[in-house]
């Protein structure tokens, strides 16, 4: 996916993508987010994430990482933060090509579901968004869901990680660690 | 007998009290249920269950102020132990008494859920999924709440909790969700106990400040949160072992 680099609107590291999604939709901004993974323990985090933006919704995703794009390209940016957020500004007319890549898009709503888990903004973004992307929302959904649980080792590492967590707070909180639990 | 549940999701917006209330009212059609609002920071069980007025809660009896009896209510065929929403009250309250609540509750109980916080962050967070036997996990979904859920399942299982079900909330697209319930079911635990489609119903409900299988008892997210009910096994245990675990939980003072 080939973009020019527009206007540099904001770049900082976030560690969720609840209030860009917000900015983006309040600003009506068009043009795109590149996301790139702040976690080195992550296997595959090379590569960034883009998120192209119309009038504030969220349009097409894709990770030059994994190839992916589409919902499948959520899946992939959705557990890989905190991110290194560059927002950038562009015309509408260079991104109308991208915009037409049928295995790219994503339904409005999507971004905040999956990215964020945010309810409430994905129905807004659903009410901003041209109806003929927003018919299919909740179903595309699903194959993000679908694409994460696929993933094994992307889950093994959740859990790893979550565990080593657990582990090292049993200490400082004062619980007990079951062995081999 | 007695089983302690706690009713967790690691992220909120899943319908964590809902699913509380819901589950507590269908389990109370065969057993004694006590709902204890684990979330002191968050209380949300008393909008729920018409207890908004209320003027002693679990607050009181974590600052040391108040006996538990004095904030328990008997509601909808279940003891509700509401938590209050004053900043101050939360302030005071110490949460690690809270192992003596449920342990003074297991005495005449068959079935104690608590609502749980919706966060991983701190002790008074997870002391809810330390002090009960099993972790209902309420998932969405989506990629953020499966991943919140499988943090939950870790954290859990490190400190000796099983999982004794996952619960589907918020199933916009039901046709779909059973192509990836078993693959959901693969890295949890516990088994799918009921996919709950998000429904009109349980916002009137809310509005009502009345537990769903109350309000919309004939809803199809009522007929799914009995469905689950009825997967769920409670292991009976000697309620004097419990209160006896329950007081013995090692749970040093705030430092």
């Amino acid at each position: 996916m080939k973009l020019p680099r527009g206007r540099l609107v904001r770049s900082r590291v976030v560690s969720s993508l609840a209030t860009p999604l917000r900015t983006v939709l309040d600003r009506e901004l068009t043009g795109y987010a590149r996301l790139e993974s702040q976690d080195a323990m992550l296997l595959d985090a090379d590569g960034a994430g883009v998120l192209t933006f119309e009038d504030g919704v969220p349009a097409v995703a894709y990770h030059t990482g994994t190839d992916a794009g589409g919902v499948d390209a959520l899946a992939d940016i959705a557990v890989a933060g905190p991110h290194r957020l560059e927002l950038y500004e562009l015309d509408e007319s260079a991104l109308a090509e991208v915009h037409d890549a049928d295995e790219l898009v994503v339904p409005p709503g999507l971004a905040a579901e999956h990215l964020v888990g945010d309810g409430d903004l994905a129905d807004r973004l659903r009410e901003a968004g041209p109806e003929d992307r927003t018919a299919a929302d909740h179903d595309r959904g699903l194959d993000a869901v679908a694409s994460f649980l696929e993933d094994e080792e992307r889950i093994d590492s959740i859990r790893d990680r979550a565990r080593a967590e657990a582990e090292s707070r049993a200490d400082e909180w004062g619980f007990d660690v079951t062995d081999g639990g | 007998m007695v089983e302690a549940f706690a009713v967790a999701s690691g992220k909120g917006g899943t319908g964590k009290t809902t699913s509380t209330l819901a589950l507590g009212m269908a389990l109370a059609d065969s057993h004694e249920v006590t709902i204890i609002d684990a979330d002191t920071g968050m209380a949300n069980v008393l909008f729920h269950a018409g207890l908004a007025d209320v003027e002693t809660t679990l607050h009181e009896v974590l600052a040391g102020e108040a006996g538990v009896e004095e904030a328990t209510y008997e509601r909808f065929g279940m003891t509700v132990v509401p938590c209050g929403t004053s900043l101050a009250g939360f302030q005071e309250a110490d949460p690690t008494r809270l192992r003596d609540v449920v342990a003074d509750l297991a005495a005449d109980t068959d079935v104690i859920l608590l609502d749980s916080p919706a966060a991983l962050s701190s002790r008074t967070a997870v002391l809810p999924i330390v002090l009960a036997d099993r972790v209902i996990v309420v998932l969405q979904p989506t990629v953020p709440s499966l991943s919140d859920g499988l943090k939950v399942q870790e954290y859990a299982t490190t400190y000796g909790t099983g999982i004794a079900g996952l619960l589907f909330n918020r199933v916009t697209a039901e046709e779909g969700i059973e192509r990836v319930a078993d693959k959901t079911e693969r890295y949890f635990e516990g088994d799918l106990l009921a996919a709950v489609p998000e429904s009109d119903a349980v916002r009137a409900a809310r509005r009502a400040s009345r537990p769903l299988l109350a309000h919309a008892p004939d809803s199809a997210a009522a007929a799914q949160y009995r469905e689950a009910a009825e997967s769920l096994t409670v292991r009976s245990g000697e309620s004097t072992a419990v209160a006896d675990r329950f007081r013995s939980a090692v749970i040093p003072d705030q430092p």
